[in-house]
C-alpha cells in the first residue's frame, strides 16, 4: 500500500473515533438524567432566570424525545461550540473559554516534559545499550525501573518536601511550593487577573511580551518542580524502549558487516545503529502523550498549577458536569491527534509498516 | 479401548505441560530480581490475608477502620514501639493504618485488573475468532475506548457513578478492558491459525467450544504476564484517584491514597505522613514490575532452550 493510501485510510478511521468520543461524552452527561445536563448548560452569570433557562434548554435539547434524537441535538450544539458552563473554585464561565485559558499552561508543561525526556532519554538509552551490563548501564536501568513504579503525585510531594519546604537546610528551599507565580510580584500588572494572564495565558510568554523579566524568572521557577516530576515518569519509558531497541539493532547482521569492514565504532553506533533503533521510540509518542495527560492531573493538583488537569480535579470535586465533559473531550482530542501523528510518522519512517 | 487411548493422550499432553511449567519455574528460580519481586508480592498478600483473618497478629486493632484520636489530631513523629511510623491526622497510628490499607488497595486493584482482563479476553478472542463484521465492529469499539487516555476517562466515569471506592474500581475496569481486548486479539489471531484449532473445527467442535478449550487457554499465559505488569500501575493509579479526592465518603477508611491526602496539610512539619504510605505503594509497584518482567522473560521462547 502506498503511503498516501495508508494516510487516507488512517484519516478515515478518525471519523468513527471522533463520533465515539462525542457519544461517550454524551453518555457521561446524560447518565444522571436531564438534571445533570441542565447542570452543565445553565449559565449562572446570565441575567435570564434559571427557571426560564431550564425551559429553553428542555426545548433546545428535546428532552421529550428519545435519547438517540437528543444525541443529535446535543451534537449540533456541541459542534457549534456550545460546550456548556463550568463552575469551580478556580474558574466560572463557559467551558470553551476555560479550556482556552487552561490548555496552554498544560501544553507548556507537557511539551517541556516530553522534549526533556527525549533529549535525556534517547542518548542515555543509546549509551546504556552500548555499554550493556556495565555499572553505568545497571544504574540507568534502576533509574528507568524506578520511574515506572514511582507515583507521579508522590514524587511531586517529595520534591516539594525536598526543595521547597526542606527541614534539613533552608539552602535547599530553592523552588516555590505551588501555583504559577508569586502573587506579590504580579500584583500591579494590568494584564493579569484571577490567576490568568493575557494575551497567551501562559505566564512565561506573557511576562516576556510585557517585558517583565522578574516575573518571567519567577514563572520559570514555578515550572521547574512540576516539569521534573512529569519528566521523570516519561523518561523511564523512553529510556527503556531506546535501550532495548538499540540492543536489538546492535545484534543485527548489518551491524556486524559494518564492524567487519573496519568502520569506527562511533560511526557504527551513531550512523548505522541509532537511526534504525529510533523507529520504535517514535511510536512511543502516542503513549507518552497518554501518560503525560494522566500525569498532569496528579502533578497539577499537587502543585495547584492552573492547567487542564487541576481544572479536571476541581470540576470533579465540585460536581461540575460541564468541566468533566469538556476535560474528557480535550483529553480525548489531544490523544486522538497524537496517535494519528504517531501512526503516520511511523509509516513514514519505516516503509515496511503498512496495514 | 477408546477411553484408554484418551487417557494416555491426555497424560502425554499433561506431562508436556508439566515440563513447560517446570522450565518456567526453573528460569524464575534462577533470577534473583524475580524472586525478590515474588517474595515482596507474597509478603503483601500475606498482610492482606492476615488483615482479613487475624489482624491482631500484625498489631492491627481494626482492619476496617482507622482509630482516630480527636484529642491529639496533630501528627506525631515515629516512636518505637508504640508508633513505629508515627501518627497521621487525625491522631491515627500510621503503622496500623498502612497495614490495614494494604488489604483495601490490593483487593480493589486485583478486582480491577481481573475484571478488565476477563472482559478484554472475551471481546478480543471473540473478535479475532469470528473475523468479518464482528471483528470490525468489536475492534472499532475498542479503538474508541482507547482513544481517551484512561485516567481522565476513569475520572469522568467515576464522576458519573459517584465518588466512592467501588465506583472508582468499576470505572477503572471499564477503561482498562480495551487494552486487554487489543492484547488478547493479537494473541488470538496467531493462536487461531494453529493446526489444532483447524482440527477441532474439522471434527465439528462448536465455536464456543473451540474458543473455550483451545484459544482462551493459549491466550491466557501472556495475558497473565500483562496482568502482573499492570497491577503495579493500577495500585498507583487507584491510590492516586483517592489521593485527589475520589474517596470522599469515609475519611477513616484505611486506604493508601486517602492516608496521603489526610496527612497532606501536615506534610511540611511531619514528612512521614506522606512518606510511609507512598513507600508502601512504591515497593509494591517495584515488586510487581520485577515479577512481571521475570515472568515475561521466563515465557519468552528465546530464553527457553
Amino acid at each position: 500500500m502506498k503511503l498516501r493510501y495508508y494516510v487516507a485510510r488512517r484519516l478515515l478511521l478518525l471519523i468513527p473515533t471522533l463520533i465515539g468520543l462525542t457519544l461517550i461524552t454524551f453518555i457521561i452527561s446524560h447518565v444522571g438524567g436531564d438534571q445533570r445536563l441542565l447542570g452543565a448548560y445553565i449559565n449562572i452569570h446570565s441575567k435570564i432566570p434559571v427557571s426560564v433557562q431550564e425551559q429553553e434548554l428542555a426545548i433546545r435539547f428535546h428532552f421529550n424525545d428519545p435519547l438517540v434524537v437528543q444525541y443529535f441535538y446535543w451534537l449540533a450544539a456541541f459542534l457549534q461550540g456550545n460546550w456548556g458552563y463550568t463552575q469551580t473554585s478556580i474558574y466560572s464561565g463557559s467551558v470553551v473559554s476555560a479550556i482556552s485559558l487552561f490548555f496552554p499552561n498544560t501544553a507548556v508543561l507537557a511539551v517541556t516534559a516530553s522534549i526533556l525526556s527525549g533529549v535525556i532519554g534517547i542518548p542515555l538509552g543509546v549509551w546504556s545499550a552500548v555499554r550493556k551490563d556495565s555499572l553505568g548501564d545497571q544504574a540507568t536501568r534502576v533509574i528507568s525501573f524506578a520511574g515506572y513504579s514511582l507515583p507521579a503525585y508522590w514524587l511531586s510531594l517529595l520534591l516539594i518536601l525536598a526543595f521547597s519546604t526542606s527541614n534539613v537546610c533552608s539552602c535547599l528551599n530553592i523552588f516555590p511550593i505551588s501555583g504559577t507565580v508569586t502573587m506579590s510580584l504580579i500584583g500591579g500588572a494590568n494584564w493579569y487577573s484571577n490567576g490568568i494572564s493575557y494575551p497567551t495565558h501562559v505566564l512565561v510568554f506573557d511576562s516576556l511580551i510585557h517585558g517583565r523579566i522578574d516575573i518571567f524568572e519567577d514563572a520559570v521557577m514555578h515550572l521547574v518542580l512540576p516539569v521534573v516530576a512529569l519528566t521523570y515518569n516519561t523518561l523511564a519509558s523512553v529510556l527503556r524502549v531506546m535501550r532495548s531497541s538499540m540492543q536489538d539493532t546492535l545484534n543485527q547482521d548489518y551491524i556486524r558487516t559494518a564492524r567487519a569492514k573496519g568502520l569506527k565504532e562511533s560511526t557504527v553506533v551513531n550512523v548505522h545503529a541509532r537511526r534504525n533503533a529510533l523507529i520504535p521510540v517514535a511510536t512511543l509518542l502516542g503513549y507518552t502523550v497518554a501518560f503525560l495527560l494522566g500525569g498532569v492531573i496528579f502533578v497539577e493538583s499537587v502543585f495547584n498549577y492552573l492547567g487542564i488537569g487541576y481544572w479536571t480535579t476541581q470540576a470533579m470535586l465540585n460536581g461540575d458536569v460541564g468541566g468533566i465533559m469538556g476535560a474528557t473531550v480535550v483529553f480525548g482530542l489531544t490523544f486522538i491527534f497524537a496517535n494519528l501523528i504517531t501512526d503516520i510518522a511511523y509509516a513514514f519512517l519505516d516503509p515496511r509498516i503498512r496495514y | 479401548m477408546f477411553g484408554l487411548q484418551n487417557t494416555s493422550r491426555r497424560s502425554t499432553a499433561l506431562s508436556a505441560r508439566f515440563h513447560e511449567y517446570r522450565l518456567t519455574l526453573k528460569i524464575i528460580l534462577e533470577s534473583p530480581p524475580t524472586m525478590a519481586g515474588l517474595a515482596i508480592v507474597l509478603a503483601y498478600t500475606a498482610i492482606a490475608v492476615i488483615d482479613f483473618t487475624y489482624p491482631n497478629l500484625i498489631g492491627v486493632q481494626n482492619a476496617y477502620s482507622e482509630i482516630p484520636d480527636y484529642m491529639n489530631p496533630v501528627p506525631t513523629p515515629p516512636v518505637w514501639p508504640t508508633h513505629p511510623f508515627g501518627t497521621t491526622f487525625p491522631g491515627v497510628d500510621l503503622y496500623q493504618a498502612i497495614m490495614a490499607a494494604i488489604r483495601v488497595d490490593l483487593w480493589y486493584s486485583l478486582l480491577i485488573v481481573v475484571a478488565g482482563a476477563a472482559i478484554g479476553i472475551v471481546v478480543g478472542v471473540l473478535a479475532a475468532y469470528s473475523g468479518g463484521y464482528t471483528d470490525e465492529a468489536l475492534m472499532r469499539l475498542v479503538d474508541i475506548f482507547l482513544s481517551i487516555p484512561y485516567l481522565p476517562f476513569t475520572i469522568a466515569v467515576a464522576f458519573v457513578l459517584g465518588r466512592n471506592l467501588d465506583n472508582i474500581s468499576i470505572a477503572m475496569a471499564v477503561t482498562w478492558w480495551p487494552m486487554y481486548a487489543r492484547y488478547a486479539y493479537g494473541q488470538a489471531l496467531s493462536v487461531k491459525e494453529n493446526t489444532y484449532v483447524e482440527a477441532g473445527r474439522a471434527s465439528g467442535v462448536a465455536k464456543w467450544g473451540i474458543i473455550q478449550h483451545h484459544i482462551i487457554p493459549n491466550v491466557l499465559t501472556p495475558i497473565f504476564v500483562q496482568i502482573s505488569l499492570d497491577l503495579g500501575t493500577v495500585v498507583q493509579a487507584f491510590a492516586g484517584l483517592t489521593f485527589i479526592g475520589f474517596a470522599s465518603g469515609n475519611p477513616l477508611l484505611p486506604e493508601l491514597g486517602t492516608l496521603i491526602s489526610n496527612g497532606f496539610q501536615y506534610a511540611v512539619a511531619a514528612p512521614w505522613v506522606v512518606f510511609f504510605p507512598g513507600v508502601v505503594i512504591l515497593i509494591f509497584a517495584i515488586a510487581m514490575n520485577l515479577l512481571g518482567d521475570g515472568l515475561r522473560d521466563a515465557l519468552d521462547p528465546k530464553n527457553r532452550t
